[in-house]
């Protein structure tokens, strides 16, 4: 078992007046994957837009309790969100390559955070995040055409590298192959397999295959609430909970 | 009459529509028989045959009726002896003819203009019958010819779609056609104007003073007098005063314009945002001539006297007050649509740039406005335009005197203000100096097309696409 890398703590989320997460608590080791599951609106994509600090981006949205990476609390006023999501990527549900070439999509990052000054660094974080996305031998001609003009699959890996670029720690992934065909998913599933070594991932899912085939912990949410938790083997083969078991054979959901 | 009839044709039409859907109702229940489409598609086509062709007869007996009633009452005028040695004396006749008949003529009437005037009511009541009786005719025909058509069930959904489209397409050939209409008397009188000073001496002229330009005979102009009259016809000061004070009010209104539409885009509340958006583009409702006074009694002798103050002779009329105010007038084109552009770029392109950690500031800066940018391009262009094109403003505040200056505090003119002052008053339509005016317009329109092809290319190249 690996290091708990981050810690929520009694997490509440509330858009206006609804409130759509309940008490979470929910602990993530480093360099694994950890897959959430559960129905449409559970709170699953609230769950990790809270450890980047997405929501602050949404004005009606309010968000307490604790989250800790590596000890430090994050979700604090004071808190510097730049330097956090340096540190925690996002790689989101439809492709969202910037309407730029495919270099200045990956430089991107790293120009903001002032990594890469000359040149031929820069070169070098782009040849590097590509390789690492597994996109570099079918762009490497190509990098000064626009992002855009990739198939579905490319532009989702893209958006991998991008997210790669800055060097992050955590990557966090919005169902990233529901818009994508199942030999684009399969490449991003290679891919999460080989990014484990290096980042902390975690990832929303409705496929429970995916889920099976990616993760090595995974959650179970529903109406909001964290219901359960634990090995992915466990949880697919012999949840605890009545509901979770109702779930992944597909009797609600 | 026109109206009525319109009205009539219009009220007759709309209920066929209910006849044309019970009727093939009951059609397709009596002949047990499945309709092409639905009964309303019926009602429509009954709608549309029964009123676009009795309109369009009523159109185009209206644009002739007076012509032919015209040329039969002169003919008739000239037959029993009326004198007239040319086209306007006939048109004079005839002005009186149609006075006595509505009774407002207070000349002397003879025998032949009473005679003539007697013909012109029969003639115009003859007229009149004979319009409404062809109208029935026309509408009893087309009735007539659609309901046969629909007891035979025809295909009404495609037929009506044809007709729409035709209608469609009727109104882009209007549209177009009074485009290419302008274009062209624009160009005829200009090349008039052409024919009498060399395009050189106007383009590349560095004086504008047509009110020197008078000549006797325009059809033979001595080598002396053109000499005189080239040097009253040159563009470049119209042309340098026209792009200083667009300048001006450009250099006032991007920064703002877009500034504001920025914040009211991206940082506004929307609270904010719905009180503050009307109030900016009532800005742009005010009419220009109020622009113009307030340019001309309030901005300009302030800055004459902050000049005095510090020493400095400022024109009371100059080109810094109306670029300024009309900088201010542009504003709201800007700043709406500059908003509503960067409004429309989608939220995954900036969670996508935060989610790299890039602050609010960057995101707008890399990755907002680039993918807007051809819009807010299209707004800045069609800012330049409305400030070409502006004429009031400048006629009330800037002068008309055309100096070749770059001095701001100077008065200075543009080209559409020498057009207004070129047109205004009593013409002679053969003299060089109206004929200018045309010439004038033309050189606009030109210079505005390339303008508008520039920015075109220039958005082409440098948009970043987003889908």
């Amino acid at each position: 078992m690996n290091e708990v890398k981050i810690k929520s703590n009694n997490l509440n989320v509330f858009y206006g007046d609804k409130q759509a997460l309940f008490d979470v608590n929910l602990d993530l080791n480093e360099k694994e994957v950890t897959a959430l599951i559960g129905p449409s609106g559970c709170g699953k994509s609230t769950f990790i837009r809270c450890i980047n600090r997405m929501n602050d981006v949404i004005d009606i949205c309010k968000v307490t309790g604790n989250i800790e990476i590596d000890g430090v609390e994050i979700n604090d006023e004071n808190l510097d969100v730049v330097s956090l999501r340096e540190r925690v990527g996002m790689v989101f549900q439809k492709p969202n390559p910037f309407p730029k070439s495919i270099y200045d999509n990956i430089s991107y990052g790293p120009k903001i955070h002032g990594k890469g000054e000359t040149k031929s660094e820069l070169d070098e974080i782009v040849e590097r995040s590509l390789k690492k996305a597994a996109l570099w031998e079918e762009v490497k001609d190509r990098l000064d055409e626009p992002g855009t003009g990739l198939s579905g699959g490319q532009q989702q890996r893209l958006c991998i590298a991008r997210a790669i670029s800055v060097n992050p720690e955590v990557i966090l992934m919005d169902e990233p192959c529901s818009a994508l065909d199942p030999i684009a998913t399969a490449k991003i599933e290679e891919l999460i397999d080989e990014l484990k070594k290096t980042y902390t991932i975690v990832i929303v899912t409705h496929s429970m295959a995916q889920a099976v085939r990616v993760s090595q912990k995974t959650g179970f949410f529903h109406l909001g609430k964290l219901i359960e938790v634990g090995k992915t083997e466990k949880i697919f083969k012999n949840p605890d909970n009545k509901m979770t078991q109702d779930y992944i054979t597909g009797r609600f959901g | 009459m026109n109206f009525v009839l319109i009205f009539l044709i219009v009220i007759f039409s709309s209920s066929l529509f209910f006849y044309g859907k019970s009727k093939t109702k009951s059609i397709s229940i009596q002949r047990n028989i499945k309709l092409n489409a639905l009964p309303k598609f019926y009602g429509y086509y009954l709608v549309l045959w029964s009123s676009i062709p009795a309109l369009v007869f009523l159109l185009v007996w209206s644009l002739f009726e007076p012509v032919i009633i015209k040329s039969i009452i002169i003919e008739t005028a000239a037959n029993q002896g009326a004198i007239f040695n040319d086209k306007n004396e006939a048109n004079l006749i005839y002005e009186k003819i149609k006075a006595i008949h509505l009774g407002t003529y207070f000349g002397d009437i003879d025998t032949i203009l009473k005679e003539s005037a007697i013909s012109y009511s029969k003639f115009l009541n003859i007229f009149t019958n004979s319009k409404i009786v062809l109208i029935f005719v026309t509408i009893i025909a087309s009735v007539i010819f659609s309901l046969k058509k629909i007891r035979n069930n025809n295909k009404a959904r495609e037929d009506v779609e044809k007709i729409l489209k035709g209608l469609l397409f009727v109104s882009s050939l209007i549209a177009i056609l009074t485009t290419l209409g302008i274009i062209f008397s624009l160009l005829f009188e200009s090349i008039k104007f052409f024919s009498v000073i060399n395009i050189f001496d106007y383009l590349f002229g560095t004086n504008w003073s047509p009110q020197r330009a008078f000549v006797s005979d325009a059809s033979a102009i001595t080598t002396a007098e053109y000499e005189e009259l080239k040097d009253a016809f040159g563009f470049v000061p119209l042309i340098a005063g026209t792009s200083f004070i667009a300048f001006i009010a450009m250099f006032v209104a991007v920064p703002i314009g877009l500034f504001s539409g920025i914040y009211m885009a991206e940082y506004a509340s929307s609270r904010v945002r719905k009180i503050s958006k009307p109030i900016i583009e009532i800005l742009a409702g005010i009419p220009t001539v109020v622009y113009g006074f307030f340019a001309a009694l309030t901005v300009g002798p302030f800055f004459r006297q902050i000049g005095e103050s510090i020493g400095l002779t400022v024109s009371s009329e100059s080109a810094l007050a109306a670029g300024l105010i009309m900088g201010i007038m542009i504003i709201p084109y800007i700043s709406s649509l500059s908003d509503d552009v960067i409004n429309s770029v989608p939220q995954s392109l900036r969670d996508g740039s935060y989610a790299v950690g890039a602050t609010k500031s960057e995101t707008i800066k890399q990755v907002v406005i680039p993918a807007a940018l051809p819009g807010i391009i299209g707004s800045v262009l069609l800012a330049v335009s409305r400030a070409i094109g502006e004429t009031m403003i400048v006629v009330m505040a800037a002068g008309l005197a055309a100096n070749l200056t770059i001095n701001p505090l100077e008065s200075t003119t543009t080209i559409t203000t020498q057009i207004v002052m070129i047109l205004v008053g009593d013409q002679e339509f053969d003299s060089p100096k109206t004929q200018s005016a045309f010439a004038l317009g033309l050189t606009l329109f030109v210079a505005t097309l390339i303008l508008n092809y520039i920015a075109q290319r220039a958005v082409k190249k440098y948009r970043e696409k987003y889908d």
